[in-house]
């Protein structure tokens, strides 16, 4: 494998005196999608608190490659990881809810995309064109699928070349799962990297290069991420029979 | 009539008076949820130190108040610096900072009374220039007041809405969390909402001094009730409704001493109808007069 764009290495923390990650190690290849799937409380949407530094680090590295060199990720503030080319999108509490839909955007994007609002906001209303009738509606009423899909475009105003995706498909009816994940795969073909943390592990593997599967705050297995989708020791221990479908 | 246009004209004056301080209040208290109960005796301390440049040092009225804001501002700035910062990191509740604002707020007035001492002061402009509209007699003071706090209101709304840090001030009282991880840098939202906060309760407190007349170190305090009915009125943590809370509660305190109203009450009582409006609008609409239970500016 080349150089990976993100590299986790030992990553150890957790919130307070808790400690839930164990020493965790990821690597992210460019142009790839990679999945942390595990059970509750393995810690995976740890990783990510930790990169935006709402948990606590205390032992290892989160690395990004830019132009040759490796970033320390864990030592840029949370407003910058935009900057290099990083987007988040939380779980719980990813729009604005009393902004529009259109501010939601304006509050997305940065200056250092080297766009201009304005062209960057016309190709999120092309990408998601449910959105463009209700630019002036707050984004609170918006049903569950549109929010995902506002929750995506606000992440990719900052034009980001990676993005940090955690849980996107919880609590979608399954029709909206589905096509939650194909978009997923258009973002990742026009070039941007993910990185996502699924309980939906069977179907965010399907579509990822690659999985890791975590427990106890540590890796447990890992590969391509179409094996471990169908691997039987996996699928019974980890997933459930509820992900099976 | 003359006299309901010269009270609807006082209470307009009144109204963009409480709702430029009410302004401060609700920003703060939406960006840190921290109700600075200190924000009266901003209002006190810009009019002594306007009363200081213009009338002991003899500068023009403008710079005189312009170097009030300012003073506000810095003052604004150094607390947080000093005391807020540190209390949020240390995760400190509602009650902590309502106790220390409250704290803040005797240090600030006791200064001001022990640098200027008790006398009460007086602006040096004429009190006595009137015009006549529609039979009421409505003061130059009163004129200039309103149109200056007209100005400073559409700026400050049209601020909130348009410009990248009223957005990202608006995102972050909408959600920290997000707001944290979207590229807003926090810091710089939370430094803005305060110089908001500092300069327009000094601009509120300059307008008061000139509307009033005299005042004293107690003036901030007096109106602090009135203010804070404001801002609940107009639904805590919501700046437009803080100005409208301001507007509306300044007309209904003018209106009530009209003597075509049940003979009008005694102008001395005009903050029992503060308190009374306050106790009400929390009885039956806590949520303010928008009625929208969720928080937003």
């Amino acid at each position: 494998m080349t150089q990976p764009l993100i590299k986790i290495t030992n990553l150890e923390g957790g919130y307070g005196d808790i400690k839930i990650l164990n020493g965790v190690n990821i690597e992210v290849p460019e142009k790839s999608i990679v999945t942390i799937v595990g059970p509750n409380g393995a810690g995976k949407s740890t990783i990510m608190k930790a990169i935006y530094g709402i948990a606590r680090v205390t032992a290892g590295s989160a690395t990004i490659m830019r132009e040759g060199k490796e970033i320390n990720i864990l030592a840029t503030k949370p407003y910058n990881l935009s900057k290099i080319g990083i987007g988040y999108v939380p779980q719980i509490e990813n729009i604005f809810v009393a902004m529009t839909i259109d501010e939601n955007l304006d509050v997305g994007y940065i200056p250092e995309t080297g766009k201009s609002l304005e062209e960057l906001k016309e190709s999120m209303y092309v990408r998601y064109p449910d959105l463009v009738s209700r630019k002036k509606d707050r984004a609170g009423q918006l049903s569950g699928g549109q929010r995902q899909m506002l929750a995506l475009a606000r992440a990719l105003m900052s034009a980001p070349d990676v993005l940090l995706l955690d849980e996107p498909s919880a609590g979608l009816a399954p029709a909206l799962v589905d096509q939650l994940f194909d978009e997923l795969v258009r973002i990742n073909n026009s070039g941007v990297t993910i990185l996502m943390v699924e309980q939906n592990a069977r179907r965010a593997l399907e579509i990822s290069t690659y999985g890791y599967v975590l427990d106890m705050g540590k890796n447990r297995h890992e590969g391509a991420g179409a094996d471990l989708a169908v691997d039987p020791a996996i699928v019974g221990i980890y997933f459930g029979k509820r992900n099976q479908g | 009539m003359a006299e309901f246009i010269q009270l609807l004209f006082n209470g307009l004056v009144e109204g963009s008076i409480f709702g430029i301080a009410a302004l401060g209040i609700s920003l703060v208290y939406s960006v840190l949820r921290l109700v600075n109960f200190a924000a009266g005796d901003f209002l006190t301390l810009s009019a002594f130190t306007t009363y200081f440049f213009s009338v002991d040092l003899h500068m023009p009225l403008v710079i005189a108040v312009l170097i009030s804001v300012v003073i506000g501002v810095v003052i604004s700035l150094f607390l947080e610096f000093l005391i807020w910062r540190r209390l949020r990191k240390s995760g400190a509740g509602m009650l902590a900072l309502f106790l220390v604002a409250t704290g803040v707020a005797f240090v600030l007035r006791q200064s001001i009374a022990l640098t200027f001492g008790s006398n009460s002061r007086k602006f040096n402009i004429d009190q006595i220039k009137t015009f006549e509209f529609l039979g009421a007699q409505i003061a130059q003071a009163q004129l200039v007041v309103l149109c200056c706090a007209s100005i400073a209101i559409t700026s400050i709304a049209i601020f909130i809405k348009k410009s990248v840090i009223g957005k990202n001030m608006r995102a972050y009282s909408d959600s920290p969390s997000l707001a944290a991880v979207s590229g807003i840098n926090v810091q710089r939202v939370i430094i803005a909402t305060w110089c908001i906060s500092g300069a327009f309760g000094a601009l509120a407190g300059v307008f008061q001094g000139t509307v009033q007349g005299q005042f004293t170190s107690g003036m901030g305090l007096d109106l602090l009730l009135s203010i804070l009915a404001a801002v609940v009125l107009g639904t805590i943590g919501d700046a437009y409704g803080a100005l409208i809370g301001g507007f509306v509660l300044g007309i209904v305190m003018e209106l009530s001493t009209w003597s075509a109203f049940f003979g009008g009450i005694p102008s001395t009582y005009k903050p029992v109808v503060a308190f009374s409006v306050l106790v009400i609008v929390l009885l039956f609409k806590p949520e303010g007069i928008f009625g929208v239970k969720a928080r937003r500016i």
